[in-house]
C-alpha cells in the first residue's frame, strides 16, 4: 500500500483538464488539495466503508473535482472538510437512488392496475408525499417545542450545534440528545410511509 | 443499530465534527451500518428541505390549526430566542446564512439579485421577501437587480441602505459599518439623515450615531476581497487582524501596544495563507506565533 502520494501520482490517476491545469501550471497545490493528496488512501477507505464498493475510486475523483474546480475558500480544518464532502456525496447518491427506486415502484404499481379500476395505491402515495411535511411536524410536536425548535435551528437554519446550545441556554449534550430524538421521530415517519 | 446510526448522524452533521477515523471504524464493523446511517441522514435531509417550504404553505397551516406544525414551531423558536438573546428576530420566513472564517459563499436570491458573503459573516434573509436583508456581522457584496417600485433594503447596525440600481459592499466589524459603492447609487438612512453614495464613494458609521465618515476608494478595489485581496485605508492593526482572521480562517490578533496603530496597505491573501508572517513587512510589524494564533506586534 502506498503511504506517500505525489502530484505526479494524481496526474496519472486520471488526467482530466482540471488536474492538468492545476498541476502543470506549476501552482503549488492549495491547502485543501495538499490535504487531499496526503489523505487519499484514508478517504478511499472511508468511501469503501460508506458502501461505495467498486465505485470508490470514481467517487474519490468526484471529491477531487469538487475541491479543485469549485471556488472553495480557505478551510480551517481541511481533512474534516474532505471527509464531509465525501460523506455528502454518498448521502446524495443514496437519496437519488432511493428516489429512482420509489419512482420505479410507483410506476410498476400504476402499470399493474387493472383497467377500469382506479389507481388507488399511487394516488395514496401522492397524498402521503404531500402530507409528509405535516406528519414530520406532528411527530416533532410530540417531543415538545424545544427539540423541534433546535432541529429547525440546526438543520434548516444551518447553525452549528455549539451555537444552538448557547442560543437556547442548554448544554451541547442536551442539543445532541434533542437532535437524536428529532432524528428518530423523523426516521419513524419515513419508515411508516415506506411500509404503507 | 438504528440508535447508533442516529447518534453518528447527529455528530457528523455538525461542521465541527472531526473524528472521521472513529466513524470509519464504526462503518467497517458491519456493512449494514452504512445503510442505517444513509437511511437516517436521507430522512433528516428530506424533512429539513420540506421544512424550508412548509411555513410558506398556508394551505397546510389552515388544515391543521390546532396541531400547529412548522409555523407554530417557528413561532415557538422565535419566542424562545428573542426572550433569551433579544437580537435574533426569526419571523416565519426569515432564515440565517452564516459562513465560517475563511469561507466565501454566494447566495442567490429569488429576485435575481445575489449576495456574496466573506468569512465569518452572518446575514438574515427572508424567503417571502427577497428584497430585504439584515447583515449582522462580516462582509457582504450585494449585486442587486434594480426595481424602482421595490428597492432593495439592507439593514445593518440600525442603519438602512436603500439601493438605486447597484453593486455595493457592506462590512460590519464590531459596531462599525462600512459601505462602498461599485455601481449605481445607494441611499443611506433615507428616512433619517440621508447620504447618497455614488460609485467610488465610501461611508463608515458607528451604531447609534449618524456621524458619517465619508471617503472615496478606487472602484476596481471595491469587492476585491472576493478575488482574495484586502485593502486597508488608515485602518487600525486591531481591525486588520480581525479582517485577516475572518478572511483566511487563520487566527490573527494585534498586541495591545500596536492595536490602535493605523496603517494603509493592500494584502493578497493567498501568500498570507501559506505564510502568515508575510503581512509583517507590508505593515512594518512583526508577526509571531503563539500556540494556534499569530500575534501582530512591534518589529
Amino acid at each position: 500500500m502506498e503511504t506517500h502520494l505525489s502530484c505526479t501520482r494524481i496526474l496519472t490517476y486520471r488526467a482530466l483538464p482540471s488536474l492538468v491545469l492545476s498541476v502543470s501550471s506549476n501552482r503549488a497545490p492549495n491547502g485543501l488539495e495538499a490535504a487531499f493528496l496526503a489523505n487519499r488512501e484514508r478517504l478511499l477507505r472511508f468511501l469503501r466503508a460508506r458502501g461505495a464498493g467498486d465505485a470508490a475510486e470514481d467517487l474519490l475523483h468526484e471529491v477531487w473535482l469538487k475541491i479543485s474546480t469549485a471556488a472553495v475558500g480557505p478551510v480551517a480544518a481541511p481533512v474534516a472538510y474532505l471527509y464531509r464532502t465525501a460523506d455528502l456525496l454518498m448521502i446524495d447518491r443514496y437519496r437519488s437512488e432511493r428516489q429512482a427506486r420509489r419512482r420505479d415502484k410507483d410506476w410498476s404499481e400504476a402499470a399493474a392496475t387493472v383497467p377500469g379500476v382506479s389507481d388507488a395505491p399511487s394516488g395514496e402515495r401522492v397524498l402521503i408525499a404531500r402530507d409528509h411535511a405535516r406528519l414530520v411536524a406532528e411527530a416533532l410536536d410530540t417531543l415538545g417545542p424545544r427539540p423541534a425548535a433546535i432541529f429547525r435551528r440546526h438543520r434548516i437554519d444551518g447553525v452549528q450545534q455549539r451555537q444552538v446550545a448557547e442560543e437556547f441556554g442548554v448544554s451541547l449534550s442536551t442539543v445532541e440528545s434533542d437532535l437524536r430524538r428529532a432524528y428518530r421521530a423523523i426516521l419513524e415517519v419515513r419508515e411508516r410511509i415506506d411500509e404503507a | 443499530m438504528t440508535d447508533e446510526a442516529i447518534a453518528w448522524a447527529v455528530q457528523t452533521g455538525d461542521p465541527s465534527f472531526e473524528d472521521w477515523d472513529a466513524f470509519t471504524a464504526w462503518l467497517e464493523a458491519d456493512p449494514a451500518h452504512a445503510d442505517a446511517y444513509d437511511r437516517a441522514m436521507a430522512a433528516v435531509m428530506d424533512a429539513a428541505e420540506e421544512g424550508l417550504v412548509a411555513p410558506a404553505n398556508d394551505a397546510v397551516a389552515e388544515e391543521v390549526p390546532a396541531r400547529g406544525g412548522w409555523r407554530w414551531l417557528a413561532l415557538a423558536a422565535s419566542v424562545v430566542l428573542v426572550a433569551m438573546l433579544g437580537f435574533i428576530q426569526l419571523r416565519d420566513a426569515s432564515y440565517v446564512v452564516e459562513t465560517a472564517a475563511g469561507e466565501t459563499r454566494t447566495v442567490a436570491l429569488a429576485d435575481g439579485s445575489d449576495v456574496t458573503l466573506g468569512g465569518a459573516a452572518r446575514i438574515v434573509l427572508d424567503r417571502d421577501d427577497p428584497r430585504v436583508a439584515t447583515l449582522e456581522q462580516g462582509r457582504a457584496l450585494f449585486s442587486v437587480r434594480h426595481d424602482d417600485a421595490d428597492p432593495f433594503v439592507v439593514d445593518v447596525g440600525g442603519h438602512t441602505l436603500v439601493d438605486a440600481g447597484t453593486v455595493f459592499d457592506v462590512a460590519r466589524v464590531g459596531k462599525t459599518t462600512s459601505v462602498a459603492v461599485s455601481e449605481g447609487v445607494v441611499l443611506v438612512n433615507p428616512e433619517r439623515k440621508l447620504a447618497r453614495l455614488e460609485p467610488g464613494d465610501t461611508l463608515s458609521v458607528t451604531d447609534g450615531s449618524d456621524a458619517y465618515r465619508l471617503g472615496t476608494a478606487p472602484v476596481a478595489r471595491i469587492g476585491e476581497w472576493r478575488d482574495g485581496r484586502l485593502t486597508f485605508d488608515e485602518a487600525t492593526l486591531g481591525e486588520i487582524a480581525h479582517e485577516l482572521s475572518s478572511s483566511t480562517g487563520i487566527a490573527f490578533s494585534a498586541a495591545p501596544t500596536v492595536a490602535e496603530r493605523r496603517v494603509t496597505g493592500s494584502v493578497a491573501l493567498a501568500p498570507v495563507k501559506q505564510n502568515p508572517q508575510a503581512v509583517g513587512p507590508l505593515f512594518g510589524v512583526a508577526v509571531r506565533r503563539e500556540g494556534d494564533s499569530w500575534i501582530i506586534d512591534r518589529p
